[in-house]
């Protein structure tokens, strides 16, 4: 569509048809007050804060909704519009009980920042009092409707961006209350914890348990960093007060998955109960005793020499490229990794969003990946797009899912693929063959593949590409945050002579290992990932680790070895 | 001219916002050139005097009938009435009792209270102030011409608040003087 000519507040300005005049004002520089928009998700003009006087118009038009026209001519300014936004503001803080003095929110708010850019002073109107319930029924956060304004972000977020549609509104007017699924205790519902809803609501209508008072917007630091929860790769806005993490939120600039994260990757490392491994430690008889980073190298070195050449270094996809390299150089032995090693060409997560079917092999996407499983529900809810699973027993999207058959029966689904426009299959790198022929079958369908790993990829590309295959004496375990690997792995360890471990956190090494060596987590470590779509992205350590750094060790080890 | 005259009271209230008044330190001696206190709840006079005074200040919510007297005099006898403090100004934390009913609020407080002994009972003397249903903001009550929010407000805002009535301005709050926690 060609351009249209608008006037903002005297600007005049040529913007493409068919955006709203929100979007117009900011391509002119303008600011416009939101709250209930967001430029994630479709606007819905409910809150009527973003009110501008557009000339011709009757009334004050919400320029979150309206659309542009040629020779429009609008004002943000004047006092008909601040009139009509301080009194909505009004009516917002008269409505529920709104208290900054006691709000976890206080200073993080974007009704509070409203509310002193308009200098209101005092409430105007009486209020109601209304008892509102707080449902504390989740794990991580909580909803406290005393503060909600009813701006459907949560709601939204919910439905348009995860597809998982829990959240949802019951009655009208001021009766109207957000709800989860029919009006279950949060809790209890199908909510599946990604923390989008939390991340959006303006006021402390949804408020975070780990974060609360831990500091206000003007307290905080903002680190962009890349999850290395698995191989998706999503991008994290890790948000630090005073050398601590208080709060993971999604990177709304970050491919792939543009904001979204999962339970693991928001709340995972912030509420793993593990006990942190600060000081090296090694094993005398039966118990651990502190030691030093020399004496704990030594002993390592030491365990490990003894091996001669049955030396095997096993380790984490967690891992950086940087790691990679330094124990594909510095290390003697043999080098493997602890997980399932993805090596195959895989689309990128942009791919699902254009599949009009899915076939998801051999993975439930919603305990693994589950940032992907977004893609597939609001693919199915929103698009029309149709899922198939090819996988044994249960799985999370079977709701989704048109047609379900078993690994064994992978042939039967290839006529039904045919069909379909842009397929597209999803799957686990543990089902890689059968998902492979599923799709080389069917010309033009596309592989989205994905592995535990957060950086298998790069790690074989920097030469440690084999999976783990045993019969070695001794181990060096590069562990990261692992919270543990397949039994083979962990009985072939507890048969070895010798194990030596760098980990975050003792467990579960410590039941194995001689020696346990710190190592930073992800928060903490800095270096790059290869994610399973090809991209190379940045870890950013956001807070300081004591000890030494991840590579720092791999190298000290390497020289007391070589 | 003579010195402005300043009149203060407490309502319901933890007397912080009192403490921030005092927090404007050594600018007090300055105030006193311009300012005459006439009466506060921590100088010997407490109530205004019926000639009246230039400025009034409120801190803290009205919850009971003798808050409401105390409002309506001062209103009475000042010129112009500043509610200072988020309890004057909007309730504040005061109101948190407002989603209970008033006699499960009077027993939790001097029956169950966890320090309370066994047998006691919730004061009924004639004398005794009568808590209302609801507590009300300054506002709900009597007129107010200033509104100073803060838990406490700033003693910058007062002291900003106060030298602007004396310059015979309107004081308008912005930036870190005007908040509400």
């Amino acid at each position: 569509m060609p351009d249209v000519r608008v006037t903002i507040d005297g600007t005049e300005g040529s913007v493409p048809a068919g955006i709203t005049v929100l979007e117009a004002c900011r391509k002119l520089g303008v600011e416009v007050p939101t709250l209930c928009d967001h430029p994630a998700i479709e606007p819905i003009g409910a809150c009527r804060i973003c009110l501008v006087e557009v000339e011709k118009q009757r009334a004050l038009q919400p320029a979150c909704t309206f659309p542009v026209s040629d020779g429009m001519v609008v004002h943000t300014r004047s006092d008909r519009v601040v009139d009509a936004r301080r009194f909505v503001l009004q009516l917002l803080f008269s409505e529920r009980n709104h208290f900054c003095m006691f709000c976890q929110m206080s200073g993080s708010c974007d009704l509070q920042d409203l509310a002193y850019d308009y200098g209101l002073d005092h409430w105007e109107f009486d209020r109601a009092f209304p008892r509102m319930g707080v449902d504390a029924s989740r794990e991580f956060f909580v909803m406290d409707h005393n503060r909600c304004i009813l701006c459907r972000r949560c709601v939204r977020v919910c439905d348009e961006l995860v597809g998982n549609a829990t959240l949802g509104v019951k009655h009208r007017g001021a009766e109207t209350m957000i709800i989860a699924d029919m009006d279950v205790p949060f809790g209890e519902s199908s909510c599946i914890s990604c923390g989008t809803c939390l991340q959006v609501c303006p006021t402390g209508a949804l408020g975070d348990r780990a974060s609360a008072y831990m500091g206000a917007t003007d307290e905080i630091t903002r680190v962009k960093s890349t999850c290395t929860g698995c191989s998706v790769g999503c991008g994290v806005e890790l948000v630090v007060r005073q050398g601590r993490v208080i709060r993971v939120e999604g990177d709304w600039d970050a491919a792939p998955s543009d904001g979204l994260l999962c339970e693991i990757g928001r709340f995972g490392l912030q509420h793993d109960k593990r006990r942190r491994a600060r000081q090296p430690q090694v094993r005398q008889g039966d118990g651990w005793v502190d030691s030093t980073w020399d004496d704990a190298l030594s002993a390592a070195a030491k365990g490990l020499a003894a091996a001669g050449g049955e030396l095997s270094t096993l380790v984490s996809g967690t891992a950086t490229n940087e790691m990679g390299a330094a124990i594909a150089a510095k290390l003697p032995g043999t080098k493997q990794q602890l997980g399932t090693v993805l090596l195959d060409d895989s689309a990128g997560l942009a791919a699902l969003d254009e599949a009009d079917l899915f076939v998801v092999v051999g993975t439930d996407l919603t305990v693994e990946h589950q940032v992907a499983s977004f893609s597939i529900k609001r693919g199915v809810r929103h698009r029309g797009a149709r899922l198939m699973l090819v996988c044994d027993g249960d799985n999370g999207l079977a709701p989704w899912a048109f047609k379900q058959v078993g690994l064994n029966e992978a042939a039967s689904v290839l006529d039904i693929i045919k069909g379909a426009e842009q397929a597209v299959v999803v799957y686990d790198a543990k089902r890689s063959s059968v998902a492979k022929a599923i799709a080389e079958a069917v010309p033009g369908a596309k592989c989205v593949a994905f592995t535990d790993g957060a950086n298998t990829k790069g790690l074989a590309a920097a030469g440690v590409a084999e999976a783990f295959a045993g019969g070695a004496k001794a181990y060096l375990v590069v562990a990261g945050e692992e919270t543990g690997a397949d039994e083979s792995v962990m009985a072939a360890l507890g048969a070895a002579d010798f194990v030596a471990v760098q980990a975050s956190y003792a467990q579960p090494w410590a039941d194995v290992a001689d020696v346990i060596l710190p190592m930073p987590t992800m928060w903490e470590k800095s270096g790059t990932v290869i994610s399973a779509d090809g991209v190379e992205r940045e870890v950013r350590g956001a807070v300081a680790f004591e000890g030494l750094s991840d590579v720092t060790t791999i190298e000290r080890l390497g020289a007391l070895l070589s | 001219m003579g010195k402005v005259t300043l009149c203060s009271d407490w309502l319901d209230v933890c007397s912080g916002c009192h403490m921030s008044l005092l927090d404007i330190d050594e600018r007090i001696i300055e105030l006193v050139k311009h300012v005459q206190l006439l009466s506060t709840p921590v100088t010997d006079l407490k109530h205004p005097p019926e000639e009246g005074c230039d400025v009034g200040i409120l801190t803290g919510a009205v919850s009971n009938d003798h808050q409401e007297e105390v409002a309506r005099r001062m209103r009475e006898r000042c010129k112009v009435l500043i509610a200072v403090g988020d309890c004057a100004v909007t309730g504040g934390i005061c109101t948190m009792r407002n989603f209970f009913d008033v006699e499960d609020v009077l027993e939790r407080s001097y029956v169950e209270t966890e320090s309370t002994d066994e047998g006691q009972e919730v004061p009924r003397s004639e004398e005794i102030a009568k808590l209302y249903p609801q507590v009300k903001a300054v506002n709900q009550v009597v007129k107010v011409d200033l509104h100073i929010p803060g838990c406490p407000p700033p003693a910058d805002a007062l002291w900003y608040a106060i030298t602007e009535l004396l310059a015979g301005r309107t004081p308008v709050l912005t930036d870190d003087m005007l908040t509400y926690d």
